[in-house]
């Protein structure tokens, strides 16, 4: 040091005030970020939430004065409607029931399905591409393509299981619980997971697997739901939904 | 008129309401949001891509909003309502016939709710393949589909409230696969009805859960939701850096 004491002589500048401490991997907080793209909030997200809330007033104001809410007879305990529905998010779990033993299509499937959900954010658990839409090209692809299997495969199933059933050609010479619940378990089991083995070939990230894990069931219960809903006639048998007997009409039951 | 407003802003009266001036300026602006019990879930500056519509979809924001409607239309239709096996669905009818807008009100309260079943399926859709599950946002993610079944519970109780055929029934097939529960399906379905039948008990309970339980467990839920959202930095576009597998893997050789 010399004796001026003045910290930023030009003596000073040139001795090196810096050094390199770590080295970090990740981004800094400017890089990639630009500059503050924020705005305030007032009045921009209050008038935003207003005309939202007018918009979602609106649009059920107009849906309620040209379309009644349903009202049949009076409940009668001795006089069963047919079909008997549940309500028509629940019309998935009925049309589940149709095809395999109730414990194991109503029961164990959904309550493994909600654990699977619920614990997705656990599974997938790197924060890395969060807030974009599918992450990346290649997770909008796997997410494409899983929605275009069930799509395809699962109204397949639907209709196979229910032209051809398995379970109601072999009764009585295989064991009841084979029929009903190993075989469905078996198969639903395989039209899962078989994307799955596809995909595995292309070293996935756990956020791809779950993606593509989520889509599957996500479009099979959107299809089940639909089938249930508008496919199921009296008798609970399949039909067209322009084509029910009896002037039954699905859209009666919301 | 400039003096009158001036005198009337600057009473204590009106300073009592509002402890901030009139907001075109960052500070006043910034008061708005911190001292108002509607805006103080936001934050004061908002990231321009978390209000992208794109984005979100705004599909939380209508969840809540539609929630809004339900109590408000559900409350006023408590003023005619009784859980009668008796008297509830002539009360239903002397509703839509002799109330003024009493058939509206009944519309808006069931199409509102079919509504709220479909924004806050499509919610979870939307956060999960925008990634927004993601770490911080585990915990938030698990109180969502919470909600979500909280959701259609407060449905699925509403829908035997008429008393009509299709309410019945609908509750009938419902409740009957809670049966098919391994070990104690039967005692879940007795403590849903309160019998081995969908009868008075049942509809007492079914309207205790569906005007008070539910929706109480569904707005502290919300709460908890909103909060936890800004507790963990707004939305997860706001954080949003573009990470490509490559990029991630460059950095290992530097």
């Amino acid at each position: 040091m010399n004796e001026n004491t003045e910290s930023f002589s030009p003596q000073d500048r040139q001795m090196k005030t810096y050094s390199l401490v770590e080295l970090v991997k990740g981004p800094t907080t400017m890089v990639d970020r630009g500059p503050d793209d924020s705005i305030f909030a007032f009045p921009m997200v209050a008038i935003l939430e207003i005309f939202l809330t007018l918009g979602v007033i609106l649009v059920l104001l107009l849906m309620s004065l040209t379309v009644n809410a349903p009202l049949e007879d009076l409940a009668n305990l001795y006089e069963t409607t047919d079909p008997a529905k549940a309500p028509w998010y629940f019309m998935g779990l009925q049309e589940m029931l149709e095809h395999g033993h109730p414990t194991l299509m109503a029961v164990a499937i959904p309550t493994l399905i909600v654990l699977f959900v619920i614990a997705i954010p656990y599974l997938d658990n790197s924060p890395a591409g969060a807030g974009i839409w599918f992450t990346s090209k290649r997770g909008k692809r796997i997410a494409l393509f899983s929605a275009l299997y069930a799509l395809i495969v699962m109204p397949l199933y639907i209709y196979l299981d229910t032209s051809f059933p398995i379970r109601e050609i072999y009764r009585g010479q295989l064991p009841d619980f084979f029929l009903n619940t190993v075989v469905p378990a078996l198969l639903m089991v395989v039209i899962v997971l078989l994307p799955l083995l596809v995909l595995s070939r292309y070293k996935p990230s756990a956020r791809e697997i779950t993606m593509m894990l989520f889509t599957v069931l996500f479009t099979s219960a959107i299809i089940f739901t639909l089938v249930g809903f508008l496919f199921r006639g009296p008798g609970f048998e399949l039909y067209w939904p322009w084509g029910m007997p009896e002037g039954y009409s699905p859209w009666d039951n919301l | 008129m400039r003096k009158l407003i001036k005198t009337v802003t600057e009473s204590r009266v009106w300073r009592s309401f509002f402890r901030h001036g009139w907001p075109d300026n960052p500070l006043d602006r910034s008061l708005v949001m911190t001292t108002n019990i509607f805006f103080h879930l936001h934050p004061v500056k908002i990231s321009r891509k978390s209000l992208r519509s794109s984005y979100s979809l705004g599909l939380g924001v209508i969840s809540v909003i539609v929630f809004g409607i339900l109590s408000f239309t559900g409350l006023l239709l408590m003023f005619y309502y009784v859980p009668s096996v008796e008297r509830a669905y002539s009360y239903i009818l002397l509703l839509q016939t002799r109330v003024p807008f009493g058939q509206l009100l009944r519309n808006m309260h069931r199409w509102g709710a079919h509504l709220m079943v479909i924004v806050v399926v499509l919610h979870m859709a939307r956060v999960f393949y925008t990634g927004a599950y993601k770490p911080p946002r585990e915990f938030n993610w698990v109180i969502g589909v919470v909600l979500l079944i909280l959701t259609l519970a407060a449905s699925f109780t509403g829908y035997l409230l008429p008393w009509d055929q299709l309410a019945y029934w609908a509750i009938t097939v419902g409740t009957s696969v809670a049966a098919y529960e391994p070990l104690m399906g039967d005692s879940i379905r007795a403590i849903l009805l309160g019998g081995s039948e969908v009868g008075q008990e049942a509809l007492t309970r079914f309207y205790a859960f569906h005007i008070l339980i539910i929706p109480g467990a569904i707005a502290s839920l919300i709460s908890l939701h909103l909060w936890r959202v800004r507790k963990d930095g707004g939305l997860a576009a706001q954080d949003a850096v573009k990470i490509e597998p490559e990029a991630l893997q460059g950095t290992d050789n530097e």
